[in-house]
């Protein structure tokens, strides 16, 4: 056993060294390939046909004033990309940045085109046919002169091709979440509702399934249990009542399970994923285009705009499962059970829409992914909504219909919606409700507890803010996780391997935060520990949140149906309209602009005059400067963030 | 005279009306138990006894004077040292206890010809063990009586009961009628008064 657990140490050293290895050994890499004085923000510009001005910034990183200028445009289709602005040399002071903006002429790209004078054709096959309404590629860089040496930037255009650029994507981010984060998760917390609630109630909990291969048998406190409930649940009989109702009966477990897991296509578990810069420090002008599905794609499934509106309708899609399902058993409990359910969450989901509107209000926006992105700018949504947040949590725990709000199932005392069912049908209404809790946390991680983002925005895009957020980052994880690993080490002699594994991680922790101090390293990530950082946040913030329900769920006892009722419509439905009336009266005496309703309103008018005006959207600063963008007609509406905005 | 009545008030504070407070102080409740208990050596207050586990050996958990199944001693030739003196099946309030006395040749005492307890209804009161002359039946083999298939293999008869049995330390007989005179031999439990 000892010398079991020594070997595993010894591989997982072995692994974490050549894992962090890399990482830490990496320099920071030079932002732009010639200059190291400049740093320019984005690295590279990616277009696609519909893109508007992107702006670049070139950020003095050095200590000297730095002189810049001789901006053009070159490469092989240079022809096609211009400055918007004539820009003028000049100097930045350390620590400066000026912004210059480049467009494209998309249209000149379109169609096969002809080959470029000079160029070799090796091979006609090799070249993708390119039909006359189709964008071929465009490439050219940006140069400028920089104290002496020439920096770069690349521009280039890609036609998004749908499969490529957002199919894919979007499957194999299907995929991760749901086989490598929700099913595992909601697996493991039918592990830990178990072993949970028997640690608050001083008792063992589920510890028999074991595996034994000869000597060896892994018991890892029960933890196979999740294992052998599925397989009970895969082999009992599938039982349906006679005078069930059977297509309904068999409909309703997959209209309570499949909500539940389509909702997740919203949640953001992360900002976004660069393809080409995985090594390199990336400003969050790099990252914003990825966002943008320019040279990457945004952790999250679907970026709608109508997110959390979509949100709500899927969601309650759910009522149809439980009371489908009590209807079609044949059974009056379960109807009443069903009834019940459906009261309950068709009034506990007016209260979540109506705290969630605050948020709206604070952040302006129905899209989770610029929700997270406003809280990072500002403050989490659980410092400037604190009622929202109570408010929210519990109408969503009652949506999820547990403890104290489980009433529709009363699993203790009354009949539930699914008594009937047996089998795995009655698995997809248990996994179900876990992978609600799951999607709780999620939603509260994202609307309240700014999502991937580190508390006080220590950790930005290209980096920690400082070396000293840095060092106290690595210091406290390190405490904290070599102090949990000491204790558990103490606390069971079975837990040594784990107790282990976590000390050293711990003390590795510390030792890269001395190592901060005497270097001053932290504040040039490569983008993908960035990345991994922050989904490793979004996914501790999400599982503390299960386990803060789990603790509730075993904590509070029951409501009665009148409590219950009176709570959602006479506590939190008040109170979230409360929340609303005041959040709205802050925000309008906090905003700044007072000129702001006479400015937007005069593109409402032109619109209403001017039916097909399409820049009319626009609000009028972002449009002004594009006006003279290039004298071309019709500007394209933009598909990037409205970066002139502010 | 007049009849006292106490007005209880049902009006509840701010605070109960909240429910906040005191669900918090609840919840802080629950998650005290649960770091005690993962966090600290022994499992915290996890009093249940791991009976059964694979790596458990139960006899650890049993206390001292635990009450198992009964057992038959030995003498030194190997003999079963009850004397069929009927004392055990006298105050067995279960009745469980079937004693058939015979002739014992070697010496003056007699010895069971059979000696039968019925586990199934044995109340395990101990009684006999306290109640036995010649330290012949015991409790103490930490063992429980196993679930049998058949009524009649809980019904255990002398082979079996001094298959678990041992050889005893005692005095066979004790120290004989005249035990005042002779000179205890020294216990250490209690100091010599003389």
């Amino acid at each position: 056993m000892h010398a079991h657990a020594h070997r595993l140490l010894a591989l997982l050293l072995l692994v974490l060294v050549g894992l962090l290895g890399p990482t830490a050994c990496a320099d920071p890499p030079s932002a732009t390939r010639a200059a190291a004085s400049v740093r320019t923000e984005p690295l590279q510009v990616i277009f696609h046909p519909t893109t508007g001005p992107v702006e670049v910034a070139i950020v003095n990183t050095s200590e000297k004033p730095v002189a810049i200028g001789d901006f053009r445009i070159e490469g092989a289709d240079w022809a096609s990309f211009s400055l918007v602005d004539p820009m003028q040399a000049g100097v930045l002071r350390p620590g400066d940045r000026t912004t210059l903006r480049v467009a494209v002429d998309a249209a000149s790209l379109r169609g096969p085109g002809e080959p470029v004078h000079g160029s070799v054709v090796e091979s006609r096959e090799e070249l993708p046919e390119i039909g006359p309404n189709d964008y071929r590629p465009g490439s050219a860089y940006l140069s400028f002169r920089a104290s002496g040496t020439t920096a770069t930037v690349p521009l280039s255009l890609e036609s998004p091709s749908w499969t490529s650029t957002y199919l894919w994507p979007a499957l194999i981010k299907v995929l991760a979440l749901v086989l490598a984060f929700i099913m595992p998760l909601a697996s493991l917390l039918t592990w830990m509702e178990r072993k949970q609630s028997a640690m608050m109630q001083d008792r063992v909990g589920p510890n028999m399934a074991r595996i034994s291969v000869g000597n060896f048998t892994l018991r890892a406190w029960g933890l196979l249990h999740i294992a052998t409930d599925g397989l009970k649940m895969l082999f009992k009989e599938d039982f349906v009542p006679r005078r069930a109702h059977r297509a309904l009966y068999t409909l309703a477990p997959l209209l309570a399970f499949v909500p539940a897991i389509v909702v997740f296509a919203i949640v953001p578990f992360g900002d976004a994923l660069c393809y080409g810069h995985m090594f390199d420090s990336l400003s969050q002008a790099d990252v914003d285009q990825c966002a943008a599905g320019r040279g990457g794609t945004p952790l999250q499934i679907a970026q709608i705009d109508v997110g959390l509106l979509y949100y709500f309708a899927i969601a309650s899609l759910a009522t149809y499962g439980t009371t489908l399902a009590g209807w079609s058993s044949y059974n009056k409990w379960a109807v009443l059970g069903s009834l019940r359910a459906s009261a309950q969450m068709i009034s506990y989901e007016v209260a979540i829409g109506m705290t969630i509107v605050g948020a709206l209000l604070v952040y302006g926006t129905l899209e989770p992914h610029a929700l997270v992105k406003a809280q990072e700018a500002a403050y989490w949504g659980v410092v400037l909504q604190p009622l929202a947040f109570v408010l929210f949590f519990t109408a969503a725990i009652a949506e999820t219909k547990r403890a104290p709000f489980d009433l529709p199932e009363g699993e203790s005392e009354i009949i539930g919606y699914f008594i009937e069912y047996s089998g795995m049908r009655f698995g997809l209404f248990y996994l179900g409700e876990f992978i609600e809790v799951v999607f709780v946390s999620a939603m509260v991680t994202t609307l309240f507890l700014g999502g991937w983002n580190l508390p006080l925005g220590i950790l930005g895009a290209h980096g920690f803010s400082s070396a000293l957020a840095c060092q106290l980052f690595f210091a406290g994880a390190g405490v904290a996780l070599t102090v949990t690993g000491a204790a558990i080490w103490r606390a069971s002699k079975h837990a040594e391997g784990v107790a282990s594994v976590l000390v050293v991680i711990g003390t590795m922790h510390l030792v890269v935060a001395v190592w901060s101090m005497f270097t001053g390293w932290g504040t040039a990530l490569p983008h993908v520990a960035v990345v991994a950082v922050g989904l490793l946040t979004w996914g501790l913030k999400v599982l503390g949140l299960c386990w803060l329900q789990l603790l509730i769920r075993w904590t509070l006892p029951r409501f009665r149906y009148d409590q219950l009722m009176s709570l959602g419509w006479k506590g939190l439905l008040p109170l979230s309209i409360a929340n609303i009336v005041l959040t709205a009266f802050v925000v309008y005496a906090l905003t700044p602009s007072a000129p702001a309703p006479a400015a937007t309103d005069k593109p409402v008018a032109e619109a209403g005059a001017k039916p097909a005006a399409p820049a009319a959207a626009a609000p009028p600063a972002a449009a002004e400067p594009a006006a003279p963008a290039a004298g071309r007609p019709a500007a394209a509406p933009t598909d990037n963030k409205p970066a002139a905005g502010h | 005279m007049t009849i006292g009545v106490k007005k209880v008030s049902l009006q509840r504070s701010m605070r109960d009306q909240i429910f906040l407070p005191a669900i918090l102080e609840g919840l802080l409740t629950s998650a005290r138990h649960f770091f005690k208990n993962t966090m600290t050596k022994g499992m915290g207050d996890v009093d249940t006894i791991r009976y059964g586990e694979p790596d458990v050996d139960p006899k650890t958990y049993y206390p001292a004077r635990y009450r198992g199944v009964h057992r038959l001693m030995h003498r030194e030739d190997g003999s079963v040292r009850c004397v069929a003196c009927m004392c055990c099946s006298t105050v067995c309030p279960a009745k469980c206890i079937h004693i058939v006395a015979e002739d014992r040749r070697d010496d003056a005492e007699k010895a069971p010809a059979s000696f039968v307890i019925d586990e199934l209804k044995c109340v395990v009161c101990g009684l006999c063990v306290e109640a036995c002359p010649c330290d012949a039946i015991r409790m103490d083999s930490a063992q429980h009586m196993t679930p049998t298939e058949e009524r009649a293999e809980a019904v255990l008869g002398k082979i079996e009961l001094m298959s678990r049995g041992s050889r005893s330390v005692a005095v066979q007989g004790g120290h004989g009628a005249d035990y005042r005179a002779t000179e205890p031999a020294a216990d250490p439990r209690f100091p010599t008064a003389r």
